[in-house]
């Protein structure tokens, strides 16, 4: 990170000390705090699920009694949806690289960017106090479904407020890129000159800002109802349960799509990159990200098939579901067509990113099997649930965030990783990932429930090979967690455009400028891929 | 200068007599829900369309929809879109269960 061989200041070397990383205004700095924090917690979720994995090695207790169980399977789910997902992409890639691939020297409101930082800090201090004081954690699973939420004795008041502060966190974050994304473009950056990636960001963005207060609003709810009575969910004292399953899953089922869009805008950006080739059907992916936030909102009653909603309500959602698939498959059907005779490089991104098809196909797939009303009465609530959204969330957006970490590492911190041990890391986390996931979809056929410590003996062997693969993954995310810190310690210099990307961050030097571009960007007027020769020279030349 | 970002003066007529509109909406509500206007299942409804017409006032004049672009008036209506669209699939199950 010191390189000043080229004779410019970047953005690492503008100040230096604690203050000027904490209080910083740069997005590139701000997206990096988040990586930090986002990164720590996620490494905590991974040791929670880890000790959830070695409680189900063998029927009965293993090492820790049924509440502590419930209370790692609620702090594991919390941590890692509100503290990792959610903000994983699009609070460190799209606040890296979104004003950069758009031309622009910074987000709208830096100000609000910094804010969004320290309420995530703030939201996750509250999170984890709920280990240390009182009864505990939450042990209601993430969802804190009403009355149990409202009638426990552990920590759900704390926890509940702890989302609604990250929950700030993410609204600031979406209306920030919104109006970067309206406002800033530099002059000769069309709306379908937009990197696919900002597309994704786009309609994340809008899923932020107008399902998370809906959230907010519940979450204040069972407070107002533990603290003062009311009576909301509760039906003892007149309220009704399902009601919070509505309003909860009003935000929670578009929420999938905050975390699993961005995702599919890294892919969309790794794979013409690999392939070397402009991507195919541009617009149709663009809109498709629109049209999975729009279609998004309208499908949250698939959750509450067994919850004792009427049945015409449940047809509705049923219909409604299956129409997600639509956008969704054309994304996957691009991707592919795009590598159909591209010259494609085999690098870590691209493998990252063929296991994000790969997974997320099954994950996808596989809701479909659970959005199918007669199909998830029976399969509610067991482990082929468990199994079909950690295909989506970790086979995808998991996937999908260290496919971009080893595709932007060059240009974030001018080094390069040891790309042989990065594809073995690559190799060991995939075959960890299938092995630990997997059983669970067997399991789930077979009728295990979620969200018990204790099992039939006849799943013993389906745990176990799930618990083996939980070792297997812990060794693949070791090897590539070691493999970045080495390169980011003592990694070679890395070339600007490693992998001949052709969108505006590859113009820019690595690390970046603290105000991104010295010169005015040169954009392409046939779209964000163009691979043309007639293209690289103009940039050459400039 | 772009169209939207020409400067735009309200005029004093027209901000007092927005804001005596919302006074009468806000009296009508009142009206309905606390004074006893006794309309049975048509309460809520009539509130929802008296709410509605509000956000459509303070969006319109005192919010300068008026005077935004037409993308920004389509965005705020796909917003209301959704809400009634989260609020008849709400519906749909209560009126089924």
């Amino acid at each position: 990170m010191s390189d000043t061989s080229n004779n410019y200041v970047n953005f690492f070397q503008a100040k230096k000390g604690i203050k000027s990383w904490i209080f910083t205004l740069d997005h590139k700095r701000i997206a990096l705090l988040y990586l930090y924090a986002v990164m720590s917690f996620f490494l905590v979720g991974v040791l929670l699920g880890l000790l959830m994995r070695l409680e189900l090695i063998a029927p009965g207790e293993t090492i820790m009694k049924a509440t502590m169980y419930n209370q790692t399977f609620t702090l594991h789910g919390v941590i890692m949806i509100f503290l990792f997902i959610i903000p994983s992409v699009p609070a460190i890639f799209g606040n890296f690289f979104l004003p950069i691939m758009i031309g622009t020297d910074d987000v709208a409101f830096p100000r609000l960017n910094l804010l969004s930082w320290w309420l995530y800090i703030a939201g996750a201090t509250l999170a984890l106090l709920t280990l240390v004081v009182g009864e505990g954690p939450a042990d209601t699973g993430w969802t804190f479904y009403a009355p149990y939420s409202v009638q426990t004795g552990t920590n759900v008041t704390m926890a509940v407020m702890a989302a609604f502060i990250l929950g700030f966190s993410s609204i600031l974050t979406g209306l920030n890129f919104i109006v970067t994304i309206h406002r800033l473009r530099t002059p000769k950056m069309k709306w379908f000159n937009m990197p696919l990636f900002t597309w994704a960001l786009y309609a994340t963005s809008w899923i932020q800002l107008l399902a998370t207060p809906v959230i907010g609003i519940t979450l204040l709810m069972i407070v107002a109802e533990r603290v003062f009575g009311v009576g909301l969910f509760d039906p003892a004292i007149g309220g009704d349960p399902i009601l919070y399953q509505h309003l909860f899953w009003i935000y929670s089922h578009p929420a999938v799509y905050i975390m699993i869009l961005p995702a599919m805008g890294i892919i969309s950006e790794i794979i013409p990159t690999a392939a070397h080739r402009t991507i195919f059907g541009y617009k149709a992916i663009a809109i498709s990200s629109l049209a999975i936030a729009f279609v998004g909102y309208f499908v949250w009653g698939h959750h509450m098939f067994t919850s004792g909603m009427s049945g015409p309500a449940r047809i509705i959602f049923s219909i409604l579901t299956f129409l997600v698939a639509i956008p969704s498959a054309i994304k996957v059907f691009n991707w592919t067509a795009t590598l159909y005779k591209g010259s494609i490089e085999i690098n870590t991104p691209l493998l990252y990113t063929l296991a994000f098809i790969f997974q997320f196909s099954v994950g996808g797939l596989t809701g479909l099997v659970v959005g199918a009303l007669a199909a998830d009465v029976h399969i509610h609530d067991t482990y082929f649930v468990v199994g079909h959204f950690h295909y989506v969330m970790f086979g995808g957006t998991g996937f999908a965030m260290f496919g971009a970490l080893h595709y932007w590492f060059p240009k974030i911190w001018g080094k390069m990783y040891n790309t042989l041990v990065a594809k073995v890391g690559f190799t060991i986390l995939f075959i960890g990932f299938n092995v630990l996931y997997f059983p669970m979809f067997v399991l789930g056929l077979l009728g295990m429930p979620r969200r018990y410590y204790d099992y039939l003996p006849e799943f013993t062997l389906w745990n176990q090979v799930s618990t083996v693969g939980s070792w297997i993954l812990a060794t693949g995310l070791i090897i590539v967690i070691i493999n970045l810190i080495n390169a980011y310690r003592k990694g070679a210099k890395a070339p600007v455009n490693p992998w001949g990307g052709v969108t505006l961050e590859w113009q820019v030097k690595s690390p970046p400028p603290l105000h991104n571009f010295d010169r005015m960007p040169i954009v392409s007027e046939d779209g964000p891929y163009d691979f043309s020769e007639e293209y690289k020279q103009k940039i050459k030349q400039a | 200068m772009k169209e939207n970002e020409i400067q735009h003066i309200t005029s004093f007529r027209e901000h007092f007599s927005t804001y005596v509109s919302l006074v009468i909406l806000t009296i009508m509500t009142v009206a309905v829900s606390v004074f006893g206007a006794d309309l049975l299942s048509l309460t809520v409804l009539t509130a929802m369309a008296i709410a509605t017409t509000k956000a459509v006032v303070v969006g319109y004049y005192f919010m300068h929809l008026k005077y935004d672009p037409m993308i920004y008036r389509l965005l705020v209506g796909i917003v209301m879109l959704l809400f009634v669209v989260f609020m008849i699939l709400t519906i749909f199950d209560y009126v089924f269960r």
